[in-house]
């Protein structure tokens, strides 16, 4: 097998802890000594009831927040130690995000939403405009582009969202339940068009769901239950 | 970027707007206050040295009391051809002013004696425009030119003789019959009643001053060259026994006013900056409490902390440059208004006590001022909005997006 694209080494997350010295309550742990291993091309599921620790998972992999204890490592180097300015233009060039809900930029367009990781990185304005509306023909939205995303139905603003976390061919795809808004026909569908990404680009996702109907497309699932991993369902 | 921030400022237009014209209101206040104290130093001081002050004077280097000088200077021709050689001078003449006593076979009374050349002064002062009856001097033996008020006090007419007795600088007294062949109203108490105008040739024959004057009066082309000329005269009559004057010298307590009222006018714009900084302040973290959430997504996607901080100061920015452009258009056409219709002032009956002064106002522009005031409004926008825009820039990732 390959390198790991993404290490975690006993990975802990404590909310409240560090720093609020008051002699309060030792502080939520959210994640428990994590080790986990993730691959290119995988299409990976974190699943679990809520408040077990799925988007604290997702965040600490993203680099949105930092673990108490532990080591991350992205294609063996640390990602921990980064300053903030780093961690920006890492998360930049490394990840793209999709969120539960309120993904987009209200006052920019669908085709704008997804150019705007191209606008961070500085590539030049026609290029931009092209990588972006290929990216919404990815997801099947090539002629909603001019759209605003109020005028937009649940389902196509989270393909937008998808769009623009692929649009600078990131390594990974972090989604944080994507599909919690959506109905199970939506959701389906979106679940679908993320494995038909994954398969034909070789785009690697990494989402959570508690969702039994998203859970049965990945191709592999994580079960977490109260910050600690379950067994490993493939 | 720039596309993000104007549509940023248009999410919630009613607030913006709000705010766009508060700023509007405080930039055309703040023209509009400047304007009209300019326009009143303005007024105040082209009468005051258009009176009687003139510009510049020029004066004996022994006097100590600039504004009654008591020495007089002889030589005055040496002095005339310099003057006369200076294309910076618009007109100038000598005078002699000195305290004395004007007497009907009625009734007396002190005034001020200033012998003029009845040619020369019409282009000096303003004083032969403020006839009333008669005629201004005309050259002629021993004529008087006075306020119509003081004749009164006389009990005197047109036509009439008056005693003129005046002390020469040397302490002598001289005194002479004068004919009234003029009388004047300027509106101004001090002048109508206590001043009064006669022929320089006449003035130096009564108190016995031949080829002397205490004054030469200097108006200049631009005013605004007030210390440049000064010091330019300095040079040209430093050979002589004088020394040069302006009339902020001539006039402190003038000054003292001018001073006075740009304090007055930096009082108010402090107030009025206050008002706006507070308006954007309140505008840009309103905006930015709605819209954690989203700049957390912003900064997950990978947006340095810096993007941020330059999105919110630009959308301030936005504002206070629009803002400020929509309060300059508006202060430009209220001054432009009241510069062609004139706006009369209720304190102008006061200051004209004192001194000539029309009740109108014509507004003028005073652009130095006016562009200090805008700069100011903008960079009070981006001041007021740094502390929000920090703090959104600062904020970690995962707490915006757990925000709501
Ligand atoms: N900022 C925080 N401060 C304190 N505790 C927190 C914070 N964020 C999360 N937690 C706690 O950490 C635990 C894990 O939260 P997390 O949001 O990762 O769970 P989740 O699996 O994503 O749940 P959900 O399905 O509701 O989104 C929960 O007990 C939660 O209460
Ligand atoms: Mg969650």
């Amino acid at each position: 097998m390959t390198e790991p694209l993404i290490q975690l080494k006993h990975v802990s997350k404590v909310y409240g802890a560090a720093g609020r010295g008051r002699g309060e309550a030792p502080g939520v742990t959210a994640l428990e000594k994590l080790t986990i291993d993730f691959h290119a091309g995988e299409f990976t599921a974190i699943a679990g009831p809520s408040g077990s620790g799925k988007s604290t998972l997702l965040n600490l992999i993203g680099t949105i927040d930092a673990p108490t204890h532990g080591e991350i490592r992205f294609q063996d180097r640390r990602v921990s130690g980064l300053g903030e300015d780093e961690l920006a233009d890492f998360r930049l060039r490394q990840f793209g995000f999709v969120f539960q809900a309120y993904n987009l930029i209200p006052v920019l367009t669908a085709v704008e939403n997804v150019e705007y990781p191209l606008v961070l990185q500085g590539v030049p304005r026609a290029e931009r405009r092209a990588r972006s509306l290929e990216a919404l023909k990815w997801v099947g939205l090539e002629r909603e582009g001019d759209r605003r995303p109020d005028l937009l139905s649940g389902g196509q603003q989270q393909r937008v969202a998808v769009a623009r976390a692929i649009v600078h061919r990131p390594a990974v795809v972090l989604a944080d339940e994507p599909t919690a808004n959506l109905d199970s026909k939506t959701a389906a569908a979106l679940l679908d068009m993320m494995l038909d990404l994954n398969k034909k680009h070789g785009i690697t996702f990494l989402f959570s769901s508690h969702d039994p109907v998203v859970l049965s497309r990945a191709r592999r699932v994580l079960h977490l239950r109260d910050g600690k991993l379950q067994d490993e369902a493939v | 970027m720039l596309l993000l921030a104007w549509r940023n400022l248009w999410r919630n237009s009613r607030r913006s707007l709000l705010t766009l014209a508060s700023i509007a209101c405080g930039v055309a206040a703040i023209m509009f206050g400047q304007s009209l104290i300019k326009t009143i130093q303005y007024q105040l001081i082209e009468k005051a040295t258009g009176v009687i002050t003139g510009h510049i004077q020029i004066q004996d280097r022994r006097v100590k009391e600039l504004k009654y000088p008591e020495k007089s200077m002889a030589g005055l021709a040496a002095i005339e051809r310099v003057l006369a050689s200076d294309p910076a001078i618009d007109a100038f003449e000598p005078r002699i002013a000195v305290t004395g006593l004007v007497s009907s076979t009625k009734d007396c009374s002190g005034v001020l004696i200033v012998g003029v050349d009845p040619r020369r002064d019409p282009r000096v002062t303003t004083m032969s425009t403020y006839l009333r009856q008669g005629s201004y001097l005309t050259g002629g033996p021993r004529e008087l030119f006075m306020g119509d008020q003081l004749a009164g006090a006389l009990g005197v007419r047109l036509g009439d003789k008056l005693v003129v007795m005046g002390q020469s600088l040397d302490g002598s007294m001289g005194a002479d019959n004068y004919r009234i062949v003029g009388l004047y109203h300027t509106g101004s108490v001090t002048f109508d009643k206590s001043i009064l105008y006669v022929t320089l040739a006449s003035l130096q024959e009564t108190l016995a001053m031949q080829g002397r004057a205490n004054q030469f009066v200097i108006r200049l082309r631009e005013p605004e060259r007030l210390q440049e000329e000064r010091e330019r005269l300095e040079r040209a009559l430093q050979a002589l026994p004088v020394k040069i004057a302006t009339w902020r010298e001539i006039d402190p307590e003038l000054v003292g006013v001018q001073s006075y009222q740009n304090a007055i006018l930096k009082i108010v714009l402090a107030i009025v900056f206050v008002i706006v900084a507070l308006g954007i302040l309140n505008t840009v973290f309103m905006s930015l409490f709605e819209r954690v959430r989203e700049f957390g997504v912003l900064k997950a996607i990978g947006a340095r902390p810096g993007v941020l901080l330059r999105l919110v100061l630009t959308e301030s920015c936005m504002l206070g440059v629009l803002g400020g452009a929509a309060g300059v258009a508006v202060g430009s056409a209220l001054i432009r208004y009241y510069g062609e219709e004139g706006l009369p002032l209720p304190l102008g009956d006061t200051l004209a006590y004192f001194l000539p002064f029309e009740t109108v106002l014509h507004l003028r522009f005073d652009w130095p001022t006016h562009r200090e005031a805008l700069v100011a409004v903008v960079v009070t926008s981006l001041l007021a909005a740094l502390p929000p825009a920090l703090r959104a820039a600062r904020m970690k990732p995962a707490e915006c997006l757990r925000h709501r």
